[in-house]
């Protein structure tokens, strides 16, 4: 017996059931040009440059809202409908079926007129300033806060800025330890010459960071993924779930030039998070100074926030009450997989409510 | 849609007798030099290159692109390993077919290092990383990425450095000058990328002893591999792994650097002469734009925190001079105004 026994009459057969597959699929792919990604009703509250902040609808016959808002904090790199992509698939969804009153930024794209934007605009302007509407809207001195991934390591300093108006934080695969040494985007990163990136480039293409992240895993992410995918063309509802994941993977904003050089530099070139160097608006950032409760959500097999740098939050906050919350499943898979609806939303919702 | 449905079920019933004629006559057509693989890479070419004008889509039109090359690299790879395991059963030795296969996809994989441009076509799958960077590179240059990749770069180095370091003459030196510093970027850029397709060549010859491995070890557990699809699967499998070993290395860290770094310095020198022209014609620099942009970013800031105050002062005379409740009380920045509008805008997009 041979180890490769493949006959040229089962290859003949295997090219045409594949020839078969991509002569019936194509009629699916083609119906499926209008891709809509974002699905539960929305409103914007308040808009804010091209920041926009949206508040979800309860769903009909949803139990009484959690009094404390939720506001989630989405990365700048890639775009929110990720939460949001598609009715069965939905962190947004799953936190409104548990009660949470649900905000959420979207950053919008910057272009060149936001290159000089920093993180302090970013954090002590636009997103103190939703937090501030929110509080107000609601009354309240403080509210929740969900971060995520970019977006967490964001929730983490301003909850240490202004430690006043975070109820609880919820930080989903954040990365805190920048340089653990399964962080392959961080190696990457560490003979970059960031202020020459930036002088040169401005703004940060979007290009060049998916370029970055489909380096990651070259060969599954630009050429396996196709071949999978011709196995799943005859289902026209499996084809437009695809063609969703891809519009969001490829859907890079532009990132603000000057937020990029600081967050590359002080985060992932001097790990100043966890150092305790980052300076953002005046404030030194020090994780001590997050009191709140926090729950700490990671994947087991994330490739781009690896789960070492996630947990490396236990023991450097403040806070006296610290969870952490292990999911077996990837970056991505957080969001949109089967077992996050169904393990990941609900454990958040529960968290929150027992704490507001 | 119609026209292309029918057009599609023709294909399919012309496709389904062409490839029962070959499973017919498999053995025999199986040592000819027009192997199945690659007639059915020309029939999948020829039907989606007649049938992709009338895609409306971009998107699905790169799907399928997508999908029918990697359709052809996998049938082609199965079709040359199984051919020659199954040559060499024949004589009982498939240890020795599979070193000969996986030598001659090695040697292949070393001239690919060397810049060898005639097996590029070949090993496309396993230049997807770099075809990445192509792409990435051409998105942010004014010339295509394969421009400075095909040029020649040996020997070019001490060549080139004589005539890029000759100073400058008359009243163009300046100029003559930046062009200098254009090139010596340029010829940096190119070794550098030369370097880094080295580097990925190295890494091509490591899935193949990674795919000999597994072969092997399938061998002793008693496993056939017996499909296109299976083999494929093991050979991403292998890319992979000798991948993402090779790309934690400090090796590769410092290339990967010194790769964007140099790109970098190439359209840095680039913005800087087309600056020059832009100011020898009288319009607005790149410089200039962004000396304003600092400016009005800082008006913006400005702006904003000065609404803010205002804000918090209306608020404080509303309540009658009292002290502001601690929901708007805001140590750092004043809060938002309070008001009932469906959607609250305040700055510029």
């Amino acid at each position: 017996m041979l180890p490769i026994e493949i006959r040229p009459d089962q290859l003949a057969d295997e090219m045409l059931q594949y020839s078969q597959k991509l002569g019936k699929g194509i009629e699916n792919l083609l119906n499926a040009s209008e891709i809509d990604a974002g699905v539960s009703p929305k409103t914007a509250v308040y808009r804010e440059d091209k920041l926009a902040l949206y508040r979800y609808e309860a769903p009909a016959g949803a139990k009484q809202r959690n009094a404390v808002p939720l506001l989630v904090v989405y990365a700048l790199v890639n775009r929110p409908y990720m939460t949001d992509i598609q009715e069965d698939r939905s962190t947004i969804k799953g936190l409104l079926a548990t009660g949470q009153d649900v905000y959420l930024i979207d950053w919008g794209y910057p272009d060149q007129a936001d290159r000089s934007l920093t993180l302090d605009d970013y954090l002590n302007g636009y997103l103190d300033r939703c937090v501030d509407f929110i509080r107000e809207a609601h009354g309240l001195d403080r509210i929740n806060l969900l971060g995520i991934c970019q977006g967490g390591a964001f929730s983490l300093c301003y909850s240490a800025m202004h430690p006043g108006k975070v109820q609880n934080l919820v930080t989903m695969v954040t990365p805190v330890d920048f340089k653990t040494a399964d962080n392959m985007l961080s190696g990457w990163v560490q003979h970059l010459d960031v202020d020459l990136l930036v002088d040169t480039m401005g703004n940060i293409p979007g290009e060049l960071l998916n370029w970055t992240f489909l380096s990651l895993k070259p060969f599954s992410l630009t050429g396996q993924k196709y071949v999978n995918m011709v196995d799943l063309l005859d289902d026209p509802e499996k084809v437009k779930n695809f063609l969703r994941m891809e519009k969001w993977i490829f859907d890079s904003p532009d990132q603000a030039g000057e937020t990029f050089r600081q967050f590359i530099k002080d985060f992932y070139q001097k790990n100043g998070l966890i150092e305790g160097t980052v300076h953002i608006g005046g404030h030194r950032i020090d994780l001590k100074d997050v009191t709140c409760p926090i729950l700490n959500i990671y994947a087991l097999q994330d490739h781009l926030v690896p789960p070492n740098s996630s947990k490396a939050l236990k023991g450097r906050t403040g806070s006296k009450d610290y969870t952490e919350l292990a999911f077996p499943g990837g970056h991505i898979g957080i969001y949109v997989s089967g077992k996050a609806q169904k393990e990941v939303t609900p454990s958040i919702g529960r968290w929150l409510n027992e704490r507001s | 849609m119609t026209s292309s449905a029918s057009w599609t079920n023709e294909w399919m019933e012309m496709q389904q007798k062409y490839w029962l004629n070959w499973a017919d006559a498999s053995q025999r057509l199986f040592g000819q030099q027009t192997t199945p693989a690659a007639a059915w890479g020309n029939a999948m070419e020829n039907w989606w290159q007649t049938l992709a004008p009338a895609t409306g889509s971009d998107m699905a039109r790169g799907f399928m692109d997508k999908m029918v090359e990697q359709g052809k690299f996998f049938f082609q790879m199965a079709e040359d390993l199984a051919g020659k395991m199954q040559g060499a059963a024949g004589q009982g030795d498939w240890t020795s077919a599979l070193e000969n296969a996986t030598a001659s996809l090695k040697d292949a994989f070393s001239r690919l290092g060397a810049g060898d441009p005639s097996v590029h076509k070949m090993f496309a799958f396993w230049e997807l990383p770099f075809d990445n960077w192509q792409r990435m590179a051409s998105s942010l240059s004014l010339v295509p990425g394969d421009v400075l990749r095909n040029m020649p770069t040996e020997g070019m180095r001490s060549k080139l450095d004589r005539v890029l370091g000759a100073p400058g003459l008359g009243y163009t030196r300046e100029e003559q000058g930046q062009y200098q510093e254009l090139g010596r970027a340029v010829v940096d850029y190119q070794e550098t990328l030369a370097e880094y397709l080295g580097f990925f060549s190295k890494m091509g010859v490591g899935s193949v002893e990674r795919l000999q491995w597994l072969v092997k070890e399938a061998e002793q557990k008693k496993r056939t591999i017996g499909s296109a699809r299976a083999l494929y699967d093991m050979w991403v499998q292998c890319c992979e792994a000798e991948y993402a070993d090779r790309v934690m290395t400090d090796e590769y860290t410092e290339l990967h650097g010194r790769l964007v770094n140099a790109l970098m310095r190439v359209k840095q020198r680039m913005s800087v002469i087309v600056d020059e022209y832009l100011g020898a014609m009288n319009m607005p620099t790149r410089r200039e734009l962004r000396t304003l942009q600092d400016r009005v970013q800082e008006a913006r800031r400005e702006t904003k925190r000065l609404r803010s105050e205002l804000d918090a002062l209306k608020k404080q005379l509303a309540a009658g001079a009292t002290p502001a409740s601690p929901a708007t009380a805001k140590p750092a920045r004043p809060a938002a105004p309070r008001k009932k509008a469906a959607v609250k805008t305040r700055g510029t997009r």
